[in-house]
């Protein structure tokens, strides 16, 4: 390496370190406004609810209830409602991103008569937001099908490509992937399911955790299906347990908050997760080369 | 690409087989479009063919639903003009939003993996609990903002009370809640090709030049759909209003799938309803074909195929 | 494995594809299916214990998982005090009940008999949804207050669960602190609009300490404001009424909103905000006026339903608020709304008798005790309000105000003749009418217009929303 060469590495560096700073400090200031609601969410639930009202409203609990959690926990039953959620999340979670894949493949990758129809009617379905056919559906399933206070009509659905948004997201990775791989893997003789499960899949892997998480996230906050589908109070899922504190004429905000704190934990967790294969691990640049 | 597809084209065997393996593939994409999607749709069509309201027998009326919502509905206009007002402020604030903070998140910072997990936190938190730390936050008289604006001796500012400012305010909601576009770009980003940045290094392109001519062109694909996600999503906005301002003040923010809620569960007009889903549907997909027109222009398809 | 999958995943989804068919025949024959879609609901829970042969009743209640299991002990009770009726409690949560019950009549998945919200009753009755309860109260002692009725069409169609009207309440220190006299518990004495402002303006205090009309008040610095009335649109019907106006005639037929007397009423709770600079905006986007208002310290006097007793107002006295309870100001009339959310036999029950037995029992105000004693409901029943005896055993504890506050501005004046039936008692479509009155007159609270432009620019669209818009 050159000397002049070697100068322009070394001041690349430094530049590249003020810049780290710079970014730094401009991600610290976004991260605190960001965190600002969320504090507010969580100094309510230690709060009683005389002093949520307080004037003027203080940013640090005074008392820092932490019984409100013990409160909340006698109502909001949070390890038989996290079971529930569970029971759907689960199954949906694994068929969803099964079956999203194997679309995605498909509208990605492979040419077939009649795809441009396919495609425009799976776009088409993301256009139609879910309470529109929750009537449809719903008379479907109970007068149809006659299943009442199931799981079933909030897992099946995930079985059937776990919706447009997810197929099209899997899709639009796979377009962002050098075509040369899976040329290459014919060229070798892989059938197409082959290179899908072998090359493709785990090129893929970032978005197919992104699609899981998405649907974990779906159907974890999906309150309005779950509350028509599901009848009695031992089925009950978190989403539905939340609603537990708010009535007619008296909500229980501390105890809403807290509930609301408790419950957001999986997810996070969740995220974490998946967030060492999504953003992390993997390059992609290897292959490439 | 043309010339190494040429010789696969040739042998039809291949392409049978391929089609072959495209149709198992989408069994679960037929299944759901079928049954959870188009069958329903046709129902919704027929109920919005009557004068149902969910509770007794329908009759047949033919297109009055329709009529009725395009020469006498008291809120159809104002309930469109608040659902694209909404929608256009949020997804652009969203994208520029969460693409900036994915850029930065994706630079070699301390704690990055703590501070990607903070922005993705508010996507995670249930709706109706957000909406209403938020609201304390807006509140009109005592609420927080209002609090820190008369320290400052400022006057008051309104927010959601106020017709003027309730859809901006929610949409800064709007663009808080987007940590599922951050995460979208994040993974995008871990597709970008490092080698590609390496050469252009070399080559001696700044920052912005590589951003402009490698990252941009290389997450079009990932842009685009997030666009799409987020233009879909907040033209279909439904929860602000259920959870927070019902519509108001006025119709400000009586956005077009509240709109339709409120007729179907709560007026008890179904087959109205369903009418209205046919509006909501028209102005999506508008909108959407609009956005694919012109995807053709500017996304660049690393493997895509090339019709 | 996959295969496996997708074969049963392909199975189901023909099975629903049958159903979606299936519903589409049964469409016309709603009836039929309705009464075999309650049948299977009401069935199922049953086959373990199929010994007895009592008769299976749903009972839908809004309220949390907790409230459920407290009303089914409520229940079992009654379950075990006869060998006739089975009841069975399901609880849904408020804010989706009403979403969940509409959905549950569009599969024919009714309860039996359940709870209703108040602006949905006469119109689940014009859809032939409600079977008449005229005959529930044959023969008793003592009938559920006359206001209290939901009326269609000259028939009981159901009474109120229990009895809340609109008061006024107010902050005793801080009317201490001012020097101003507190608003009057009997309805003989009760403040005229204007003395209600006057008093309003006193307890209004800028950063300064300046009142409004005072030489340099800052009417964006208040500090601590004198008055707050709710402006859900429901509750604005009381001022029009007081006025001599209203949102309707007598029987509910005509609309009195576009009636200057109306107009006039609505503009002086605006102008409560915008002129007198006495109130803080209201929005009526919340349901927490009380705890923001006069528990907060942050407002002196404010219109709320008498729900705040038992809801809020309790444990902030417990915690050292001193409360009083009012009767309302006036304008032309003396007027208060009473409600309260309906109990109702659905008709696409088969056990209607039963289920009116059973609500009948559950009404009594023994079987509500907790709701009744904590002060979140009122009793029905108009021997509660007649016999003093039983006045004490339900207004006398620590719940409440000083028994002689509470049984003047409350107990008396809810059988008072200013006491009036919410619109929703008799008239049909008043959720469409109080939504788009809403909506009209969401920039009159910030000024952007007024009550008699927006009022009269709509008018129309008003009358045709009274009509539901047919």
């Amino acid at each position: 390496m050159s000397a002049v060469a070697y100068g322009r590495l070394r001041s690349r560096k430094r530049k590249e370190r003020t810049m780290n700073i710079v970014t730094f400090v401009v991600v610290i200031i976004c991260a605190a406004l960001v965190l600002f609601p969320i504090w507010w969410i969580f100094r309510t639930s230690l709060m009683t609810n005389a002093e949520i009202y307080r004037y003027p409203p203080s940013l640090v609990p005074e008392n820092w209830l932490f019984s409100n959690y013990e409160k909340t926990l006698k109502v909001f039953k949070f390890w038989k409602y996290l079971w529930n959620t569970m029971l759907i999340i689960v199954p949906s979670c694994l068929a969803g991103t099964f079956t999203a894949t194997l679309c995605g493949y498909a509208f990605a990758r492979l040419r077939f008569r009649g795809k441009n129809l396919i495609w425009a009617l799976c776009v088409g379905s993301m256009l139609l937001p879910a309470m529109v056919t929750l009537i449809p559906l719903y008379i479907g399933w109970t007068r149809g099908l006659g299943i009442h206070d199931s799981y079933m009509p909030l897992i099946l659905p995930y079985f059937c490509g776990g919706g447009a948004f997810n197929i099209f997201l899997i899709r639009q990775f796979m377009m962002s992937i050098p075509r040369e791989l899976d040329q290459a893997a014919t060229i070798d003789g892989a059938g197409y399911f082959r290179i899908l499960f072998s090359i493709i899949m785990p090129a893929i892997r970032p978005a197919m955790i992104v699609v899981a998480l998405f649907i974990f996230i779906g159907l974890w906050n999906d309150l309005l299906q779950q509350m028509i589908y599901i009848n009695s109070s031992d089925k009950y899922t978190i989403a539905l347990g939340l609603t537990n504190f708010r009535g007619q004429l008296k909500s229980d905000w501390s105890l809403t908050m807290a509930a609301t704190c408790l419950s957001f934990a999986p997810g996070v967790i969740f995220y974490l997760i998946g967030q060492k294969y999504f953003v992390e691990g993997i390059t992609l640049t290897g292959m490439k080369a | 690409m043309e010339t190494i597809n040429k010789p696969l084209k040739r042998r039809s065997r291949y392409n049978s087989s391929e089609a072959r393996v495209a149709y198992i593939c989408l069994i679960p994409a037929f299944l759901g479009l079928f049954f959870l999607t188009y069958a329903p749709l046709v129902g919704v069509l027929g109920i919005s063919l009557t004068n149902w309201t969910g509770l007794k027998s329908p009759e047949f009326i033919g297109f009055d639903n329709y009529v009725q919502l395009f020469t006498k509905d008291p809120y159809i206009k104002d309930s469109i003009i608040a659902t694209i007002y909404f929608a256009f402020l949020s997804v652009i604030g969203s994208m520029v939003y969460s693409f900036f903070i994915a850029m930065l998140l994706n630079r070699k910072i301390p704690a990055r993996g703590f501070l990607r997990a903070v922005f993705y936190v508010p996507f995670v938190l249930p709706a109706a609990a957000i909406y209403v730390g938020w609201s304390w936050l807006y509140e009109a008289n005592f609420g927080f903002f209002n609090f820190l604006l008369s320290k400052v001796g400022l006057n008051k500012v309104l927010f959601i009370a106020d017709s003027s400012y309730v859809v901006p305010s929610l949409s800064l909601i709007s663009v808080w809640l987007s940590g599922n576009l951050i995460v979208i770009f994040l993974a995008g980003l871990q597709n970008v090709p490092s080698v590609y940045h390496e050469a252009a290094e070399v080559d001696g392109a700044g920052g912005w030049k590589r951003f402009i001519h490698i990252t941009l062109p290389s997450m079009s694909p990932i842009i685009f759909y997030n666009l799409l996600m987020s233009l879909i999503a907040n033209l279909q906005v439904v929860t602000p209003a259920l959870a927070l301002t019902n519509g108001g003040p006025g119709n400000s923010s009586r956005f077009l799938t509240y709109l339709m809620y409120d007729q179907a569960f709560v007026n008890y007009k179904l087959g109205y309803a369903c009418a209205t889903t046919f509006v909501i549907f028209a102005i999506l997909a508008v909108f959407t074909a609009l956005l694919f027109k012109t995807s053709n222009r500017w996304i660049y398809n690393e493997g895509g195929d090339d019709k | 494995m996959n295969t496996g999958k997708k074969i049963g995943a392909g199975l189901l989804s023909a099975a629903l594809v049958l159903g979606v068919v299936g519903c589409g025949n049964n469409e016309d024959k709603e009836t039929n299916t309705t009464s075999k879609g309650t049948d299977t609901t009401t069935n199922s829970p049953d086959t373990s214990s199929s010994t007895t042969e009592k008769v299976k009743i749903t009972y839908s209640m809004w309220g949390s998982a907790e409230e459920g299991s407290v009303t089914q002990k409520v229940a079992d009770k009654f379950n075990a005090s006869q060998d006739k009726i089975e009841v069975e409690v399901v609880s849904i949560p408020w804010e989706s009940y009403m979403t969940k019950l509409n959905t549950q009549a569009t599969g024919g998945q009714l309860p039996d008999t359940g709870m209703l919200k108040e602006d949905g009753v006469i119109q689940w009755s014009s859809e032939g949804m409600l079977n008449d309860v005229s005959a529930m109260y044959e023969g008793s002692d003592s009938k559920p207050l006359d206001s209290l009725a939901y009326k269609y069409q000259g028939k009981t169609v159901a009474y109120a669960a229990a009895n809340e009207i609109l008061l006024l309440y107010y902050n005793k220190d801080m009317f201490d602190k001012a020097g101003v006299a507190y608003p009057p518990s009997v309805l003989d004495k009760a403040w005229t609009w204007d003395e209600f402002v006057a008093a309003a303006k006193k307890l209004t205090n800028d950063k300064n300490g300046k009142h409004p009309g005072d030489d340099g008040f800052d009417a964006n610095g208040i500090v601590q404001y004198g008055a707050s009335v709710e402006n859900l649109p429901w509750q604005l019907e009381t001022w029009t009424l007081s006025n001599g106006g209203g949102f309707y005639s007598a029987d509910g037929t005509d609309v009195r909103v576009g009636e200057d007397a109306s107009i006039e009423a609505i503009q002086k709770v605006a102008d409560l905000y915008l002129k007198d600079h006495v109130a803080p905006l209201s929005v009526g986007q919340t349901d927490d006026g009380i705890q923001r208002t006069i528990i907060a310290g942050t407002v002196a006097m404010a219109t709320n339903g008498a729900w705040n007793v038992g809801t809020s107002l309790n444990t902030a006295k417990d915690e050292g608020l001193k409360y009083g309870v009012a009767v309302l100001p006036y304008m032309k009339d003396k007027v208060t709304l009473n409600t309260g959310g309906a109990n109702v036999v659905f008709s696409q029950t088969k056990h209607p008798k039963e289920a009116m037995e059973w609500l009948k029992w559950y009404n009594s105000e023994e079987n509500n005790w907790g709701l009744i004693s904590s002060g979140i409901w009122m009793p029905t029943l108009q021997k509660w309000y007649t016999d003093e005896a039983l006045t004490h055993k339900w207004v006398d504890n620590p719940n409440f105000p000083p028994y002689e506050e509470y049984k003047s501005a409350v107990v008396d004046y809810a059988q008072s003749s200013a006491a009036r039936p919410a619109s929703w008692f008799f008239t049909n479509y008043t959720t469409d009418f109080n939504t788009l009155l809403g909506s009209v007159l969401g920039d009159v609270w910030t000024g952007k217009t007024t009550a008699k432009d927006a009022i009269t620019k709509n008018l129309d669209a008003l009358k045709a929303a009274h009509t539901g818009n047919k």
